[in-house]
């Protein structure tokens, strides 16, 4: 018998579904041949371990007491039938109170901040936004909020404001640098001064409010100083 | 033989005259044209409606616009050495010059413009550097903006709207306030001047940090109050109809009655 007629009988022989003389000859072919035989051992044991019934799929000792047991949990987290009938009372709609009074009170927290931020956008000029406004003009609401860290303070929202800022001047700096060797030298000095003047400004501006970070006129003039420069640049690296 | 001399120094000396006036001809026309032959014209006219727009963007040079009673606009242009690319555009009744971005990347020398427009039209000028003037006009609104270095000159102006904006020069505004206008001045360092007439109305917010010079003039009343150190006043005018926001940062603000 060669190997290839072996192995094709292989499973059966292992079902002892074979004729007794095949069953013969593999013997004696798996006897002779190790490569074989090795195959043969491989085919057994992973036939056995088919035949062996996995530990999941073994059926508990005693199923139906295991299901009593699954339903009495179930029926114990259900709603109670002999619930006393104040509590039946106090529950709307399967809300208590309590949730009902917290939900209240969180709709009017939030239309009452949305009323405030609404109003100060409609009735404040637009010079004077969160960013240029004092902490003297905070309202005590907004105070509370700042301290738990809802929202920013004036401070640092010039703060993040300036840095923004800082980040588009250096972003139009970059172009201007690119272009500013093909301008005139009447236009780069006209540059040059207004880029001085604005420059001159921001300084002045920056020193009065490390004095006194309250100036909210001075946050503003800062924060306007700052924009035309990035105008000034921005129309200049188009030339 | 003595008249012979004498005539040949007078003739030699009428060839000397000649030759001088020659000379001065030929160095005053080649000193001249330096400036004469460098420079280009542009000529065009726009039929116009009543409402057009008329929207520039120039480099460098001045801008002086009018308006006048035709239902058309004229733009005329010099322009110096290297000329400038000058293609207006006519978009949905807006007259458009964009020198910027015509000539993006290029060396051109100024452009002169002097630009007749209809008295409602609106008037959007934009410049790098150069002087702005705008007279006799009196559309929906004015925009007259110097991103550097330039005077801007509005006269007569009685638009729905106004915005001067420059760097470093003097803005002069002569004109009225129109209920419910927004009209907007601001400059880095020069002079923001405002002649308006004494029973306009409008709501006031006038700053100047650093130099805390706003003289209101005749507008002075117990509806003006000087806050913040004297860095900005803020009141009203008359019923406070239309608002008007003037800011100098490193100069002064002067108001004069019309």
């Amino acid at each position: 018998m060669t190997c290839e007629e072996c192995q094709e009988n292989l499973s059966q022989f292992l079902d002892d579904e074979v004729e007794r003389s095949t069953s013969e000859s593999i013997q004696t072919h798996l006897s002779v041949c190790a490569e074989c035989a090795k195959l043969c051992e491989d085919f057994a044991v992973i036939l056995d371990s088919c035949r062996v019934p996995a530990a999941e799929e073994r059926t508990p000792p005693n199923p139906d007491a295991l299901w009593r047991r699954i339903n009495n949990i179930i029926e114990s987290e259900g709603p109670a039938p002999d619930a006393p009938p104040e509590t039946r009372k106090r529950s709307v709609r399967g809300y208590t109170f309590s949730q009902l009074a917290s939900a209240v009170i969180g709709i009017a927290l939030i239309s009452s901040l949305l009323t405030i931020v609404g109003t100060r956008n409609y009735f404040e000029p637009s010079g004077e936004d969160s960013v240029s406004r004092s902490r003297a003009e905070e309202t005590t609401f907004e105070k509370v909020l700042s301290k738990v860290g809802l929202i920013e303070s004036p401070q640092e929202a010039r703060l993040r404001r300036l840095q923004e800022q800082q980040a588009v001047i250096d972003y139009w700096n970059k172009r201007v640098m690119e272009r500013r060797s093909k301008w005139d030298a009447h236009i780069r000095d006209a540059f040059d001064r207004n880029v001085r003047e604005i420059d001159q400004a921001v300084s002045e501006y920056t020193i009065i409010l490390q004095k006194d970070p309250q100036d909210e006129l001075s946050g503003e003039m800062l924060d306007s100083a700052l924009t035309e420069k990035v105008n000034l640049l921005r129309a200049f690296s188009e030339l | 033989m003595a008249l012979s001399d004498h005539h040949f120094s007078r003739n030699k000396y009428a060839r000397r005259t000649t030759i001088w006036i020659l000379m001065s001809v030929v160095l005053f026309f080649g000193a001249w044209p330096s400036e004469a032959v460098g420079q280009k014209r542009f000529n065009r006219t726009y039929p116009a409606t009543k409402n057009v727009r008329l929207t520039l963007v120039n480099r460098s040079g001045t801008v002086v616009v009018e308006g006048w009673d035709r239902p058309e606009i004229r733009i005329s242009a010099w322009l110096e050495a290297p000329a400038a690319l000058v293609v207006p555009q006519t978009i949905s009744g807006t007259i458009l010059v964009d020198l910027v971005r015509e000539n993006q990347g290029r060396t051109v020398g100024n452009v002169n413009f002097e630009i007749q427009v209809p008295r409602s039209s609106i008037v959007d000028i934009e410049t790098r550097i150069g002087n702005l003037s705008v007279a006799n006009v009196g559309g929906g609104f004015v925009r007259a903006v110097i991103t550097s270095e330039g005077d801007i000159t509005l006269t007569n102006i009685a638009a729905g709207s106004v915005e001067a904006q420059n760097g470093i020069g003097d803005i002069f505004f002569d004109g009225l306030i129109r209920n419910g206008g927004l009209y907007r001045f601001s400059s880095m360092k020069g002079t923001i001047s405002l002649r308006v007439p004494i029973e306009s109305s409008f709501k006031l917010v006038a700053t100047a940090p650093s130099t805390r010079s706003i003289d209101l003039g005749p507008f002075r009343s117990n509806n003006m109050r000087f806050v913040s150190d004297g860095r900005r006043v803020a009141g009203q005018s008359g019923e406070g109809a239309a608002t008007l926001t003037v800011t100098n940062q490193r100069g002064n603000i002067a108001f004069l009655r019309r």
